[in-house]
């Protein structure tokens, strides 16, 4: 089928797109800079391309739904999101230097992606909502806003280091990245703009539960991870804004918010099991 | 939700130990350290499986573990005695942290120094002055202008002692108000969550297609009366190739007095509400409703037939024995453990009476009986299943506080992090050279980095002005 193929493109592309953001790290040119963000605006074109052709593919088999219901399209639109929310992200703060450990995110996650089934099955009854899309989209740019505050903070950390060490090396390979006060202000305002959506993601998840289902909180474990995540970042921007956490504790706050999250999204499906079936052995 | 406000207001008046207990109640660290714990139990929640009967825990536990954690709540953690004290707690926190807040935000709203003097000039950083060639009121006009392309609200003026003139602008005030609203919809939530607890119920209902219902059965096992009836007219449900499920839909109609007021079909994610009671589709099955059974002679020629009305003894014209349709099975499992599909349990009364003899004749296998030997054997001809469907009969009286709280708590969240109160002065006056000087500085509460772009874009036009 088509889609796989462009799939299959775009996975190339990332990779390639990674291989330019560490090498524009390592070289410092930002010419190898320029060619990264276009390789990695290159990979989110042809996988727009394969979404769409799925999509398109799905109504020509006559299911007609939109590829967001198992794992592997679950998987791909992540790596899309990640994709499209880094390169906005990137332009809006200026963070280039931070690609080289967030871009290698899109390109893993589809080759993951890849180990997985991908026909395109009919939906189930429970997956026929309105609330499917609006639920899924508003999770994930969530989640790849906080990975790019995990990028960034964990960026932070080493910069940090190194300004402590040399506080004044111009020309080091340190002095090329953002300072460690912008790190933590960009850091902080990735938070800023996925909590909000996180937010929104659990209550449409919530609403849509109560009309599945008819209980709006059932504690299962995805909705439990979800709560989680979202105290693990409430914990953090109270702590950010009424007694000015910064620096190191705030950006370790950081990383592990992100784990926790890629455990909401990942290791519920694999690990344990509840109503979020699209992933998971059975 | 900034540095420039207060966080401590309320002064506490009496003896020491409310002071300490309400520094306690206001204190971050509670805020954090909840947060945190909180989010530990929940991983212990999600680690072990909850609310399973109890005998499976033994299949993953030893039996002294199980005692232990049945004793601690861990099985229904989520409602142990602990968890809910968290909760409270938490509820507490914010209760408290909301009084002790509401003067500096309410003060921080009111607050208009309105006159841009010395004292507040210095606590400006992006202070600026500007002399123009122009009469004063000319640039009194461009600046009303220019300033009010930002700060659309109505700007105050105040004439100063030496003859200028005071201008204050200000904008977003009420994003200060964003602190309740997070804060608020929490407890908000929780108590909508609370209503629905103690006035509401979850029940499950199954009602066989044609047939009403006036009360159903709630998960702690109470009968609930209904003021109305509900009748399932009928059910489906539909199948994709592959065997998995495509759609579930029950025609319901609600009666009252006898007749009917609504009617609709429910499916999956379309629910009937009515007089505050919500019907799901959760689940269905089936029960024969008439089995037509054959009496068979060796030779293949029929000897008798019936059609028995399940779970009702009745005699086959044209042979003695009486027979009743008793049992039913979906998935029958056969001797050698394979599936033998639908099966009906027959009881066989003899004439000579004496002992009943009980037999299972299945649907899809009609001669399957021939193997149990004799002259005849039985065989079911026909089976009418009646269908029923499985509803989730929901009352909730508090979920509309929870979707309301759930708004309000967005709304708050989108308005703390991208709105600010920006205020704004300028002062005119003439310098002793006789040209008009104008001081301009500004705050915001919040964003400060994108409200110094906005200011430096604002003095660059003002600079512009000729």
């Amino acid at each position: 089928m088509t889609n796989s193929l462009l799939f299959g493109i775009a996975t190339f592309v990332y990779f390639f797109a990674m291989v330019l953001y560490v090498s524009y790290l390592a070289f410092r040119s930002e010419m190898l800079g320029k060619v990264a963000s276009l390789s990695m605006l290159g990979g989110v074109v042809v996988e727009t391309a394969a979404i769409g052709m799925r999509w398109y593919e799905s109504y020509q088999m006559g299911i007609g739904r939109a590829p967001l219901t198992n794992l592997y399209e679950s998987l791909a639109f992540f790596a899309w999101t990640f994709a499209v929310i880094y390169l906005v992200l990137e332009r809006k703060f200026k963070i280039r230097t931070v690609g080289a450990f967030v871009a290698p995110f899109p390109f893993l996650i589809m080759a993951y992606a890849a180990l997985n089934p991908n026909d395109i099955q009919p939906l189930v009854p429970a997956l026929k909502s309105n609330w499917l899309i609006s639920h899924v989209v508003t999770c994930f740019v969530g989640y790849a806003a906080f990975a790019v505050s995990f990028g960034v903070s964990f960026l932070y950390l080493f910069k940090a280091g190194s300004e402590k060490r040399s506080p004044k090396s111009a020309g080091s390979f340190w002095d090329f990245l953002p300072s460690s006060a912008a790190l933590d202000e960009i850091g902080y305002k990735t938070i800023a703009i996925g909590f909000p959506l996180l937010t929104i993601g659990i209550v449409t998840g919530a609403f849509w539960a109560n009309v599945a289902w008819g209980t709006y909180w059932s504690w299962d474990p995805k909705e439990t991870w979800s709560l989680i995540v979202w105290l693990i970042y409430a914990a953090y921007l109270h702590a950010r804004i009424t007694r000015g956490w910064r620096g190191k504790r705030a950006a370790i706050l950081s990383i592990v918010g992100f784990a926790a999250t890629i455990f909401c999204y990942l290791g519920v499906n694999l690990i344990l099991s509840g109503l979020h079936s699209y992933g998971g052995a059975s | 939700m900034s540095a420039d406000e207060p966080v401590k207001t309320a002064k506490t008046d009496g003896p020491d130990w409310i002071a300490k207990i309400w520094d306690f109640l206001t204190s971050l660290k509670l805020v954090v350290i909840l947060l945190l714990i909180l989010s530990a139990l929940s991983i212990v929640g999600t680690i072990i499986e909850q609310n399973k009967p109890l005998q499976e825990y033994y299949r993953f536990y030893q039996p002294g573990t199980v005692a232990l954690f049945s004793k601690l709540g861990l099985f229904d953690m989520y409602h142990s005695w602990w968890f809910v004290a968290c909760l409270s707690l938490l509820a507490l926190n914010i209760t408290a942290c909301t009084m002790d807040r509401y003067r500096g935000i309410m003060a921080g709203m009111r607050k208009r120094n309105l006159i841009l003097d010395e004292k507040l000039s210095k606590s400006l950083q992006n202070l600026t002055t500007i002399r123009y060639a122009l009469p004063l009121d000319t640039v009194a006009k461009k600046v009303v202008e220019l300033a009010g392309k930002g700060f659309s609200g109505k700007h105050v003026v105040t004439t100063a002692e030496d003859g200028g003139s005071h201008y204050f602008f200000e904008k977003g005030k009420y994003s200060r108000l964003a602190f309740f609203m997070t804060h608020l919809s929490i407890l908000i939530i929780f108590l909508g969550a609370m209503i629905g607890s103690f006035f509401g119920y979850k029940a499950y209902v199954n009602i066989f297609e044609g047939e009403t219902v006036s009360q159903v059965e709630t998960r702690a096992g109470k009968i609930q009366n209904l003021n109305f009836q509900v009748k399932c007219n009928t059910f489906h449900a539909e199948f994709y190739s592959s065997g998995a499920p495509m759609d579930y839909r029950s025609d319901l109609s609600i009666l009252q007095n006898g007749k009917e007021v609504i009617r609709k079909t429910i499916r999956v994610n379309d629910p009937l509400t009515f007089e505050g009671v919500t019907f799901y589709q959760s689940s269905y099955g089936g029960q024969p409703d008439q089995v037509a059974i054959e009496v068979v002679n060796r030779d293949g020629s029929v000897k008798g037939s019936v059609t028995a009305p399940f779970g009702r003894t009745v005699e086959i014209p044209g042979v003695a024995d009486k027979v009743e349709a008793a049992d039913y099975q979906e998935h029958f499992h056969l001797p050698d453990g394979s599936e033998g599909g639908r099966a009906i349990g027959v009881n066989v009364y003899p004439a000579k009476g004496g002992q009943p003899a009980g037999l299972w004749l299945l649907v899809n296998d009609p001669e399957y009986d021939k193997q149990r030997g004799g002259d005849t054997y039985f065989r079911v001809k026909d089976l009418k299943l009646k269908k029923y469907t499985g509803l989730q009969v929901n009352r909730d009286p508090g979920e509309i506080l929870v979707w309301l709280g759930s708004i309000l708590l967005i709304a708050g969240i989108m308005i703390a992090f991208f709105m600010s109160h920006k205020k704004l002065w300028i002062s005119l006056r003439t310098d002793n050279k006789g040209r008009s000087e104008l001081t301009i500085g500004g705050t915001a509460n919040k964003n400060r980095d994108a409200f110094a772009r906005e200011m430096e874009q604002m003095i660059q036009s003002l600079k512009e002005v000729s």
